[in-house]
């Protein structure tokens, strides 16, 4: 009598030895997976590749035109994509060390907290920020910093006397104090997120290994280094990956705590995208379109450069 | 080879095989490939089988789609769309005065609305009709309401001889103050030219009545473009855009200055929603009491002093002019537009009709309601003629105000940079109000070549 086990086995076999390339049938579960994957993925991509060598411009009703590399030519020498670039950088160069490294540090001290309950209070606490949506996130940081009524500048005023009100900062509205602002609530939005990703990381670190390394006289900060942080190194890399991306891309924060004011940090590459392809004149879709890809491309020979230096080495 | 009804002997599930498979394939893109032919040559893709009688269609209800803030500041519009039975009644997705929804859909020939209200003429309506996403209004509003607006709205509203926006609340720029901080400053009069108002806002600071004399929108459409009306309103362009190197927009800039050494010290940031168009500074501080004198449309103080709970001590008198001036200032309407592949276009007009004339609708407008107090007014010379013979209870003094400086204020031209002009001329002639550029017509000059670069930019 053949066991469970066994009739499991041999129907397996048997289903691979009628499976063939001939199955056609399995293919139709693809479709819904593919179409979207082409649809919403591939085609947009090749559709705003060919935009852009093209001066399609979106409220006109004539056919666009082929102009080659003039769009690509344009965006290159054109000074707001230049400081829109350059803005973009600026933020990343702050704000990816900063969504890594608090986190790291914070899952590292959470890590060593003993006690069962705490350390859940911890997770928990950390992770309402990440539970809250985009809007509300964004409400309450615009409402914080408020130059007349945000509680930020009434504990620099009133609390701490730092200022007058009249001198307080202006944290909002495309000052330059805007990308600190958005900075500030982006770290604070990533942090319970980012700490979990450590967390996970750590809790796949064997204790006994920081024990034999205190036993070797490891100190902590050699612990730190030498043990926990290369183990950690493959979630680092990713992260600093995902983020640089993210952070070279926002756009959402930007519009919301800086408007289309174009002296303002906050005027990036990505909003001066949109604003030509959605607000100014004609719509030059076809412009942005090569500004996009310029982006596009500058991004990814960082993130290739990245992966690069982030290879595994075992 | 199987067929997909044989089943396998081991129990497995059909398969097809890759015949049938490309056969299923080709067979729904050929139906596809045929209808949108069909659809390309103008005809109709057939939805039932040939000799099948067709499917009745039904039209859809009038569906109006509305900018939110309208909805917002007059309560009595859900009293008009009552009156129409089915109506679909809807929200436009148009936050900062984006219109790319409707562009979108127009390029498929196709409108998710008939009507939208809450196009503002120079904002984005030559920007809709270049799109090809409107149509003018002539060939289905009657003709007592055509005759019926205030020539200079139907002026402003109209473009080669075509009415293309119905207007709907008309809003002017003039001048507002607290009396509250007026009074406890020791000051007695009215100021009628600006270098009143300076003097004025500074005694307000200089008592320590308020912390700040006076205020403004730092959107040139709310601030620069006024300020230079109120010395001339001959200010545009052979090609229609604001001349930023003007000597009256020069001096309008001078002045902005001054008043920005007196004003709350975040006057020019952007404001925090709209796309940083709405929930500016000047409104916060004016409702904070923090600011005694205010420039910007008539609704915005009267909204902001009923936030601030001060009504009662509001005051409000036509813009200030330059001496030498016969002073002016901007209006504009924001009314509705009328989709070109909407469906419902006579029963657009009824519901624009009844919208536009419903006194309910006017008396909150003027006197206000428990939510909001915009004091917003029509644009028909017959409502205004009645309030004459029979002036109602409710009726408030800004009113003939509004009426007065209206004889003298000018809209801003239509163009499809009509307002994005200003937003990219913004932080080249704010360089002068910050002090990093010591002379304000290089500023403007920058501001115009900025504006400049951008058309040449469009070809």
């Amino acid at each position: 009598m053949a066991t469970v086990a066994s009739r499991v086995a041999s129907a397996a076999r048997a289903w691979r030895s009628t499976y063939r390339v001939s199955d056609y049938s399995n293919l139709l579960f693809l479709i819904p997976a593919t179409v979207f994957f082409v649809g919403w993925q591939i085609y947009p991509i090749i559709r705003v590749f060919v935009l852009s060598f093209t001066d399609y411009k979106y409220l006109e009703r004539n056919p666009p035109n082929f102009v080659g590399l003039h769009n690509y030519i344009n965006a290159l020498n054109d000074p707001l994509f230049h400081v829109g670039m350059l803005r973009a950088f600026v933020f990343t160069v702050v704000f990816v060390p900063l969504t890594i490294l608090i986190p790291l540090v914070l899952a590292v001290l959470i890590d060593r907290v003993t006690n069962p309950w705490l350390s859940s209070f911890y997770r928990i606490v950390l992770l309402i920020p990440a539970v809250i949506p985009g809007p509300l996130v964004f409400v309450l940081w615009k409402w914080l910093f408020d130059f007349q009524i945000g509680p930020v500048n009434t504990i620099l005023v009133e609390w701490l006397g730092i200022f007058t009100r009249q001198t307080a900062p202006q944290w909002l509205g495309g000052t330059p104090l805007s990308l600190p602002a958005v900075i500030i609530m982006e770290v604070w939005w990533g942090l319970g997120y980012h700490t979990m990703f450590f967390l996970a990381g750590l809790a796949a670190v064997p204790k006994d290994l920081s024990e034999q390394a205190r036993i070797d006289g490891a100190n902590e900060w050699q612990l730190f280094w030498r043990v926990i942080v290369p183990r950690l190194l493959p979630i680092l890399s990713i992260l600093v990956v995902l983020r640089f991306g993210t952070a070279m891309s926002v756009i959402d924060e930007y519009l919301i705590f800086g408007g289309f004011q174009r002296t303002s940090p906050t005027y990036t590459w990505t909003v001066y995208m949109y604003d030509l392809a959605f607000r100014i004149g004609d719509w030059l879709q076809g412009y942005a379109a090569a500004i996009g890809w310029l982006g596009a491309v500058v991004m990814m020979v960082f993130v290739v450069g990245m992966l690069y230096v982030f290879r595994s080495r075992d | 080879m199987k067929t997909p009804n044989q089943t396998d002997t081991n129990g497995t599930r059909p398969s097809l095989t890759r015949r049938q498979m490309l056969r299923l394939l080709a067979t729904g893109t050929a139906t596809a490939a045929a209808g949108a032919l069909l659809a390309a040559c103008g005809g109709t893709a057939p939805s039932t089988p040939p000799g099948s009688a067709p499917a009745q269609t039904t039209s859809r209800p009038l569906t109006p789609t509305f900018y939110q803030w309208i909805v917002d500041l007059h309560p009595s519009i859900p009293q008009v769309n009552s009156t129409f039975e089915g109506l679909n009644f809807q929200i436009a997705p148009v936050q900062g005065f984006g219109i790319e929804r409707f562009v979108a859909e127009a390029k498929n020939q196709e409108s998710t609305w008939d009507v939208y209200v809450g196009m503002t003429p120079f904002v984005e309506m030559s920007q809709l009709i270049k799109a090809d996403v409107i149509e003018p209004w002539d060939d289905y509003i009657p003709k007592d309401v055509l005759d019926d607006f205030l020539p200079p709205i139907r002026e402003e509203c109209t473009v080669n001889g075509k009415l293309y926006s119905w207007p709907f609340l008309l809003d002017v720029i003039g001048m507002a103050w607290n009396s509250n901080l007026t009074d406890k400053a020791g000051i007695t009069t009215v100021p009628t030219t600006w270098d009143e108002y300076l003097a004025n806002a500074k005694q307000v600071v200089d008592s320590g009545a308020a912390p700040y004399g006076a205020t403004y929108d730092a959107r040139g459409w709310r601030s620069l473009a006024p300020f230079t009306h109120s010395m001339s309103t001959d200010v545009y362009t052979s090609e229609g855009l604001f001349d930023f190197t003007s000597e009256p927009a020069v001096e309008a800039l001078i002045l902005m200055k001054k008043i920005k050494d007196l004003a709350n010290p975040d006057i020019l940031n952007e404001g925090t929603t709209d796309g940083g168009v709405n929930n500016t500074p000047d409104e916060g501080a004016f409702a904070a009491q923090q600011v005694a004198y205010y420039t910007k449309y008539f609704n915005a103080p009267l909204r902001f002093a009923q936030t601030g709970g001060f009504s009662d001590k509001l005051q409000m008198a036509g813009l200030p002019r330059f001496a030498n001036s016969q002073g002016g200032t901007v209006f504009w309407t924001t009314g509705a537009c009328l989709f070109k592949y909407g469906k419902n276009k006579e029963k657009a007009v009824e519901y624009m009709r009844a919208l536009t004339y419903n006194q309910q609708i006017w008396k909150d407008s003027i006197a206000g309601s428990p939510t909001a107090h915009p004091g917003q007014l029509p644009p028909y010379k017959s409502i205004y003629a009645e309030w004459e013979a029979n002036k109602p209870e409710w009726m408030q003094p800004f009113v003939a105000l509004v009426r007065e400086q209206f004889e003298r204020a000018r809209a801003i031209n239509n163009h499809p940079f009509g307002l994005t002009q200003f937003v990219i001329g913004k932080p080249y002639w704010e360089e002068y109000l910050t002090g990093k550029e010591s002379d304000p017509r290089a500023a403007l000059q920058k501001a115009k070549d900025a504006v400049a670069a951008e058309i040449a930019k469009a070809g």
